[in-house]
Parts: C-alpha cells; sequence; structure tokens
C-alpha cells in the first residue's frame, strides 16, 4: 500500500504556525546522528577526508558544529559538488538549531543528489522544525517513495499533522509509528499527547504507560498521567504522579517545570496556596517566560493578600501573555484589590473582550 | 397520618378567591398585620435525629398518577437541543392551596432534519402536560382540558401572574418560538401569545416574570442559547459512536428577549432600551437584589462563556457588571459551562449569594455575597469543589430540605454527552442527583444516606421545588432526558418546624415576586426573595420555605415589598402556612 503523508495547501490551517509548545520543545534528532555514524563509517571518500572537508568531520564529531559548518562551506566552496560538504554543513547547523541556514545547505545538497532519500528525509525533518509543516509533510511523501520510512520519520509525520492542528491524521501517523517501532519512546509519548488532546483518555493512559515500561522513570509521562488523573476527577491520584514526577526528575539536567506548575495549580484549587507558592517559584525558576506560571504565582499571592508581589508576577504575566483573558481577570481583581479602581476597570474590559472573542464560533 | 388544615383563629383565612377582597378589607380595618392563614400541623414523624440527619426523599412517581416521559428525539446527527432537556413547574393553578405539576416536552425530529425547521409536536406523546393535585395527593392529567397541549420542541417554562387577576399564568419556552398561556381561571388557558406579542424567535430557555420597573405589573425576561439551526456538524472524533453534541464555541451567543407589560395584555420587547441585550449563551436565570437597594437584580447563567449579573441601576436600566463582581467566571478567570442557577442567601448574613451547575472538571460555582457589591468564589472553602468535581449539574436549588434554619443543595446531574464514558471512562453520561447539607460552616455530600433515588441514575435535567403536600417539608419534581419524569417526595424525618409564606401584592405585583423576606428567630436571621424562577429552565413554588430548627415561634417576619412597602409581623407561631397580603402604606426606602 502506497504511503501518503501529504496534506494538501488548501486544506492547510491558517494555526500551522502555532506550535505544539510541549511537542515542539522534546524533539530529538537521534535520526540524524545515526545518519551521521553511518555516513561516517561508510560512505567518505578518500578525497573527502582530506583538506577542509575532513577537518569540518572531525570537528563534527567532536561537538563544534560552528567549526564544522565553516569548513564544510569551505570545502564545497572549493570542489562544488565533489564531497558531502553541504549535507554535513546542514546537519551542524541542525545542531546549531539555526534551520533556515540548514535548509539552505541541504536544498543545494539536493540539486545534485536529488535521489538521496535520506537527505529528503532530512529536509523533512528541517522544515518541520521550522513550523512548515505542509511543506514538510510533501517533502516526506517524495522521501517515501525513495525509502521505506522508519518509526521516527512517522513520528515526524503525525507531529506536523500536530502543527496543523489536524489530530485525527496526527493520531493515524504516531500509530503507525509505535506499530513500527514498539519500543520507540518519543512516539508513544507524542501519541499520548494526541491522545490526550483529543480527550481520548484511555488510550493516551495506555500510550503514557507503555512510556513508562520502557523507561520506568520518565517523569514527563509521569506527569502526563497526573493531567490524565485531573481530568477524571482524581485530583489526590493526580497530585502523587505530580509529586513522582518531580522526583525523578530532580537529577535531570533539564527539568521541566511543568510537574511543578501542575502540582502548585492543584494545591491551590485545594486552598493550600503557601505550598502552592513554593512549587510555582521553583517553576517560575526553570521557565522564567512560561506566563501560565507568573499567573499562577501572581494568584497565588493575590490570595494570601501578598500585594506587592501579585502585581509583580500579574502584570509580568499579562506582558507575556496580552491576549490571555484569565491574566487579565487577576489583574484587575489585584487592582480592585489595591482600590486602583480606574485600571481595575480597563484589566476587567479586556477581560470582557478577549472572553467575548474566546466565544465567538470556532472552525470546525 | 397527614392531617388536614385547620384554622388558625388568631389570623384571617380564606380557602377561595372571592372570598379574599372581603378578607383584605377586614385586615385593613384590623390592627393586626393582614395575616391570611392555612394552616398545618407538622405530619407525624419518626424521632427527630441530631441536627446531621441526612435527607429522605422518596420516589412516588408511580403512586402519584404523573406517568410522563420527555421525548427528546435523539437523531444520528446529535442536533444540539435533543441533550439539554427541559424543564418543569410547580404552581397552584386553580387556588385550590396544592401545587399542580406542568412538565415541558419535546417534539420529533427527522434524521436529518433539514436546515430551518422548526419541529412541531406530531401526537399525545410529544404533549406538554399539566396534572393537576387532588386531595388526596395524587394527579390527574387535565392537559387537554387546560389546552396546554403545545406545539414546538419544549425547553422552559415560566410562571406568573401577569394580569393581577388571581390565577397564574404560563410561559412556555421552545426552539423556534414560546407561547403565552392566560389561566381563565376556569381551569382552561388560552393562547395569547399573538395579542401579547411574546412569541420571540430562536431557540429560547430560562425565562422570568419580574416586575423591572416597578410599575406593579410582571414583565417578562426570555434567554435564549445560540444562534443554532439544523445543520449537519460533525463533532468529537470521525470514528463509529464517538459523534458528539458540539461545543457552544461553535455558535454565536444572542441576545435575551425583554418584555415590558404593558399592563393591557401587551408587551413591548425592550432588551436594548433596558440594557439587558448583551449577546450571551443563557440557560439559567435567577433574580434577587444582590446589593439590597431596593431594585431587584438578574443572574444569567451562560454555557461557556462569562455569567452575567445585571444590576438594576434603579431608573429602569441595567448594567452587566459579572466581572467586576466577581461572579463571571470561577476562582481562575475561566469561564465554565454555565447551566443552572439559583440565587439566595445560603450563609443567613442577608446578602443572595448564587450558585451555578456546570460541567465534570469545572467544580460547580459557590459565589459568596460580600454585602460590597462583590461576590467570593466560595466553592473551594465551602467543600463544593471537592464534592462536584466529576458530576455536571443543571437544574439547583437552595433549600432546606431537614428544616434546621439553613439552606442546603439538591441537584439534578448527568453529563451532555451521551459519549462521555468513552473519552472519561470514570464520568458518566446519566448520574445520581446530589443533596448537600449546609452544616452552617460548609456543605456535605449526604447523597449516600439520602434515599434510593440518590443511587440511580438518570439524565437528569429541569427541576423544581416546592411543597406539594404542604407537610412543611419542601419536595421536587423532575425531568430527565429522554426518560420519565421523577416525583420525589421528601420525607425526613425531623421535628424541626418550619414556615411557608404565600405573599399577595396588591400596589406590588400580585405574586409579590421580587419581595423580600426576613424571618427571625430565636436562632438568627434568615432572607429569601419571592420568586418563581432559578434552577433550570424550570419554575418553582412561589411560596417562601423557612426551616426553623427548633423554635416554635418567629420572633418576626419582615416583608419588603416591590412596591417599597415594608411590612412587620411578630410572633408567627411555626408550622404553618402563612398567607400575608402586601397591606396599602407608602414605600419605606
Amino acid at each position: 500500500m502506497r504511503i501518503r503523508f501529504c496534506k494538501s495547501m488548501n486544506q492547510a490551517d491558517p494555526r500551522a504556525g502555532r506550535r505544539n509548545r510541549e511537542g515542539s520543545a522534546v524533539l530529538r534528532i537521534r535520526v540524524l546522528v545515526s545518519l551521521l555514524v553511518a555516513c561516517v563509517c561508510a560512505v567518505v571518500s578518500s578525497a573527502q577526508t582530506s583538506g577542509d572537508f575532513a577537518l569540518g568531520l572531525s570537528e563534527f564529531s567532536k561537538g563544534n558544529f560552528t567549526s564544522a559548518a565553516e569548513l564544510f562551506a569551505r570545502a564545497e566552496e572549493a570542489a562544488p559538488g565533489t564531497t558531502d560538504a553541504l549535507l554535513y554543513e546542514s546537519k551542524a547547523y541542525i545542531h546549531l538549531e539555526q534551520f533556515t541556514a540548514a535548509e539552505g545547505a541541504l536544498r543545494r545538497y539536493l540539486v545534485v543528489h536529488a535521489d538521496s532519500g535520506d537527505a529528503l528525509y532530512l529536509l523533512g525533518y528541517i522544515l518541520h522544525r521550522e513550523g512548515k509543516a505542509t511543506e514538510s509533510l510533501e517533502t516526506y511523501t517524495k522521501a517515501a517513495q525513495l525509502r521505506t520510512p522508519i518509526g521516527d520519520d512517522l513520528k515526524i509525520v503525525g507531529l506536523n499533522y500536530v502543527l496543523l492542528n489536524d489530530y485525527p491524521d496526527a493520531i493515524k501517523w504516531l500509530e503507525k509509528a509505535v506499530e513500527g517501532e514498539p519500543k520507540n519512546k518519543e512516539a508513544w509519548y507524542f501519541l499520548g499527547r494526541a491522545y490526550y488532546t483529543k480527550s481520548r483518555l484511555p488510550e493516551a493512559r495506555k500510550a503514557f504507560l507503555t512510556v513508562l515500561e520502557l523507561d520506568p522513570r520518565d517523569a514527563k509521562a509521569e506527569n502526563n498521567l497526573g493531567l490524565i488523573l485531573e481530568s477524571e476527577a482524581q485530583p489526590d491520584a493526580a497530585m502523587d504522579a505530580y509529586r513522582k514526577a518531580i522526583r525523578w526528575q530532580e537529577q535531570s539536567p533539564h527539568p521541566s517545570e511543568q510537574p511543578y506548575l501542575n502540582l502548585g495549580s492543584l494545591l491551590m484549587e485545594q486552598s493550600q496556596v503557601g505550598e502552592a507558592i513554593l512549587l510555582l517559584q521553583k517553576a517560575i525558576e526553570l521557565a522564567p517566560k512560561d506566563a501560565v506560571c507568573r499567573l499562577k504565582l501572581g494568584t497565588a499571592y493575590l490570595r494570601l493578600g501578598k500585594l506587592a508581589d501579585a502585581q509583580r508576577d500579574l502584570e509580568k504575566a499579562v506582558q507575556l501573555a496580552p491576549d490571555d483573558p484569565a491574566a487579565h481577570y487577576q489583574l484587575g481583581k489585584l487592582y480592585k484589590e489595591m482600590k486602583a479602581l480606574d485600571r481595575a476597570k480597563t484589566e476587567f474590559d479586556r477581560t470582557a473582550e478577549l472572553q467575548s472573542r474566546g466565544a465567538s464560533p470556532k472552525p470546525q | 397520618m397527614k392531617r388536614w388544615p385547620k384554622t388558625d383563629i388568631r389570623h384571617c383565612c380564606y380557602r377561595n378567591l372571592d372570598a379574599r377582597f372581603v378578607i383584605l378589607l377586614l385586615c385593613l380595618l384590623l390592627p393586626v398585620p393582614s395575616i391570611l392563614v392555612a394552616a398545618q400541623e407538622h405530619s407525624s414523624t419518626p424521632p427527630a435525629s441530631p441536627s446531621s440527619t441526612p435527607g429522605k426523599f422518596v420516589d412516588i412517581t408511580a403512586r402519584s398518577g404523573i406517568n410522563f416521559r420527555y421525548q427528546a428525539s435523539h437523531t444520528s446527527k446529535k442536533y444540539l437541543p435533543e441533550t439539554m432537556g427541559a424543564g418543569v413547574a410547580l404552581f397552584d393553578y386553580d387556588n385550590d392551596g396544592r401545587l399542580d405539576v406542568f412538565l415541558v416536552n419535546g417534539a420529533p425530529l427527522s434524521d436529518p432534519t433539514p436546515k430551518g425547521t422548526i419541529p412541531q409536536k406530531t401526537g399525545p406523546q410529544y404533549w406538554n402536560r399539566l396534572y393537576h393535585q387532588k386531595t388526596d395527593g395524587t394527579f390527574d392529567d387535565v392537559t387537554e382540558k387546560a389546552g396546554l397541549q403545545g406545539t414546538g420542541y419544549g425547553m422552559g417554562v415560566a410562571v406568573g401572574d401577569y394580569d393581577n387577576d388571581g390565577y397564574e399564568d404560563l410561559y412556555v419556552t421552545a426552539y423556534g418560538g414560546n407561547k403565552l398561556y392566560h389561566n381563565n381561571g376556569d381551569g382552561t388557558f388560552t393562547d395569547v401569545t399573538q395579542k401579547a406579542s411574546v412569541g420571540g424567535s430562536g431557540w429560547s430557555t430560562s425565562a422570568a416574570w419580574v416586575d423591572l420597573d416597578g410599575d406593579g405589573f410582571l414583565d417578562l425576561v426570555v434567554l435564549r442559547y445560540l444562534e443554532w439551526d439544523f445543520d449537519d456538524i460533525w463533532c468529537g472524533e470521525h470514528k463509529e459512536g464517538y459523534r458528539a453534541y458540539c461545543h457552544p464555541d461553535f455558535f454565536k451567543p444572542v441576545s435575551p428577549l425583554v418584555y415590558h407589560n404593558n399592563g393591557n395584555g401587551t408587551f413591548t420587547e425592550v432588551a436594548s432600551k433596558l440594557g439587558l441585550a448583551r449577546p450571551g449563551k443563557g440557560l439559567g436565570l435567577a433574580i434577587a437584589d444582590y446589593d439590597r437597594d431596593g431594585h431587584i437584580d438578574l443572574f444569567v447563567a451562560n454555557d461557556s462563556m462569562v455569567e452575567f449579573l445585571y444590576h438594576n441601576k434603579g431608573n429602569g436600566t441595567f448594567e452587566e457588571v459579572g466581572l467586576p463582581s466577581e461572579v463571571a467566571v470561577d476562582i481562575d478567570g475561566r469561564t465554565y459551562a454555565g447551566m443552572g442557577v439559583d440565587f439566595a442567601d445560603y450563609d443567613n448574613d442577608g446578602w443572595p449569594d448564587i450558585v451555578v451547575t456546570d460541567l465534570a472538571n469545572q467544580r460547580y460555582a459557590l459565589y459568596r455575597n460580600n454585602g460590597d457589591g462583590s461576590f467570593t468564589y466560595a466553592s473551594t472553602t465551602t467543600g463544593i469543589s471537592k464534592i462536584t468535581l466529576a458530576h455536571s449539574g443543571w437544574g439547583v436549588r437552595f433549600l432546606d430540605y431537614d428544616n434546621d434554619g439553613w439552606k442546603d443543595l439538591l441537584i439534578t446531574q448527568g453529563h451532555d454527552l451521551d459519549t462521555v464514558e468513552l473519552t472519561h471512562p470514570n464520568l458518566r453520561y446519566r448520574e445520581p442527583m446530589l443533596l448537600a447539607r449546609n452544616t452552617g460552616k460548609s456543605f456535605v455530600d449526604v447523597s449516600a444516606e439520602s434515599g434510593a433515588i440518590f443511587q440511580r441514575p438518570w439524565v437528569a435535567r429541569g427541576m423544581a421545588t416546592g411543597d406539594l403536600d404542604n407537610d412543611g417539608r419542601v419536595d421536587a419534581v423532575v425531568n430527565t432526558n429522554e426518560g420519565p419524569a421523577y416525583v420525589l417526595r421528601n420525607e425526613t424525618p425531623t421535628e424541626n418546624h418550619w414556615i411557608l409564606l404565600k405573599l399577595t401584592g396588591h400596589q406590588s405585583n400580585r405574586d409579590g415576586i421580587g419581595a423580600e423576606v426576613k424571618a427571625v428567630t430565636a436562632s438568627g436571621a434568615q432572607f429569601a426573595t419571592v420568586t418563581t424562577t432559578s434552577s433550570y429552565l424550570s419554575a418553582s413554588d412561589k411560596r417562601v420555605h423557612f426551616g426553623l430548627g427548633k423554635n416554635e415561634v418567629v420572633q418576626q417576619i419582615q416583608v419588603r415589598w416591590p412596591s417599597g412597602i415594608v411590612q412587620t409581623l411578630k410572633d408567627v407561631h411555626a408550622n404553618q402556612i402563612l398567607q400575608i397580603d402586601e397591606p396599602s402604606g407608602s414605600p419605606r426606602w
């Protein structure tokens, strides 16, 4: 059966550029690493191992991606089309998260190597990282005609549909990804997220439990189990899950603010505002520009009557998320508490305006 | 054994309308307050248990003579009206002193139903029904005699004597147009919709009879839900069995209709003129004077948008103050699916509070009135959040089921999505009702100990409350979606005392709707507003009920009539139904 990934342009959702925050934050480039190893071992010719190209590979293998990219560019300039310098230059830019430059180098590479399936898959990935979901899907479609996609490829296809807000197709391809690679933890995780977004909680729970089977201390999956328990009106069990996620990520070099935020929010709902504040402070430490963390912390301070602290965080929350009616509402309440009635009115009016926008018909 | 009313010789009494004017005249001549009494001793009950007694509500439907089934006419297209259910009214249409029951019904829908269709009832199974209560407490179906079969896909019902002739009239809302039925006083009603110009359009839901301008005539507020038509919109997963009812966000909000009573049987639509035309997604409606400035205010429960609190400015116009009053959203500033509402003083501090039901995971919203024009979201601190987190509520009433002097909560429940269990296995489409006891400090879920009906899962929607058997304990009637109506008799074993006040206005509207009543006993004061409107799509007993605990005497009853007249009664005995007529006099603001 022929694989089709394409989402025609006229079906593209105008919100395609709006990225799934958690999804985009955890994208991995394992596929690139494996490609690199394979290429380094098997493809490099003797001509390529000399000069700038060889130096570039050396820098690349050491993780010095900036200098590697410069050396690959010089090698290509000196002997256009004779090496895979453009391919590696692109990979170096991916490591540097400079996706526009990566796309430019790879497109030049594809002029000469139009039948390279690996290069096309790589371009599909770059386009995904650039938020060009529709173009990415078109590229994956072409790539699939040259090579059968692996689980990671299907995962990115699924995530492209997430970017397009097309969850049924996202779920379809993420399900294929885990079917092809049942031990692909990330694919299971993203599949769980997609199910959760569509309120398919039993399937979401199963997906996150599978992640935990593959990695018994996966804090993200445990945190998401907490969200499911919350949706099922089981706040005590949800709090246990958040606490567990916090413990598990203690040694992580990149702990997430999410379990702190979720636990803090739940504690606030149970009137345990003091403990919530400690957690929300930690969340902000990890994600100082997260508007939701600021809003929650500011709201917690407001409830305790710590008006100066509340003002600092609520004003910051509004600055970070100017279209969030809840942030304007809490700020309005604060100003009212501070007897700044004109400012309170402004915030309540803004809340009403934003809420009324939110209550208007949504695309179907 | 039930005892029939006996006359309290201290008061004037009457049992029929003809006597009323004579009695009123006599009362005006007497130095005592104009009190007309039909008193009844409390029926004998088992020995009292401590004040923590749970309730006992008994399903007496089978022996009541009420055999009603609401026809939602579910289709494969999942048209939104199919899941919204309908209302109930408890009112005494023939003035025999016993509450009668009116139930609203749906209409057939074809599958698919063409866009633009206004569904019509095609047979008796779709009729609205009026049940007359007989002296033995059972009911007769008098729908045909009364001429109240109805026409469209019914939703709500409002009760009020709009022409002050002494007989309660009915306004029935529906998808596609509403009906006003004038009570002729002889057991029949006349459809006067056209003459009165109150037919409306669109999808109407809850309605309220309330005198907005203080002219002594009840005006009519009619909420509307959405700009909606029979379009074939697939919501939910594109998967067999997962098609779901669409979220209200798919549709535009719509303005309510507000009809000014011209006093001659006709009405004029004045929503914009009065400042009440803000588009909403209105389902629930309740009235109270929340700032006690002498002018009645309105609360509108909107579905999935901000809730509205309309403050009566006292000059005949209103301003919407939900956000600054902190009743528009929940504690986190989030909107929720407002369904039913009640507006009453649950903490006995003299200031009307608000409760709004919504969907599972949203927590019913309880707003405590701070007495300064603002409210505090009190769901968390009173236990309501924890009790209601997993539930979806519709009809709701503050009512003192055990007569201990604290208003409790009785709520009908059931999710709006019949597919909810596929995606949320722990939630339920059918849910038992909820009874939450007010301890004076917080609410406690006493459903499990309060009778078998609280174990039975229904898709319950509209609910009206009232003392059906005049025994001083408030009963309820519930309308369920695609299911039977239930008559729930309150048989809570208690020796607590009570009083039921039936007000009749003379300068004010005859129903006394909007009057504020304060009852003072040795235990403290309680407050209530005379209204027929609250809950969800329903109209409840207009009589004011107070549980009095161990107090056998109400030291003082003070009524502030909509006219502004303040009337005070002293040392009134408990356990009676007390008729109070508005005296003549000058307003005291």
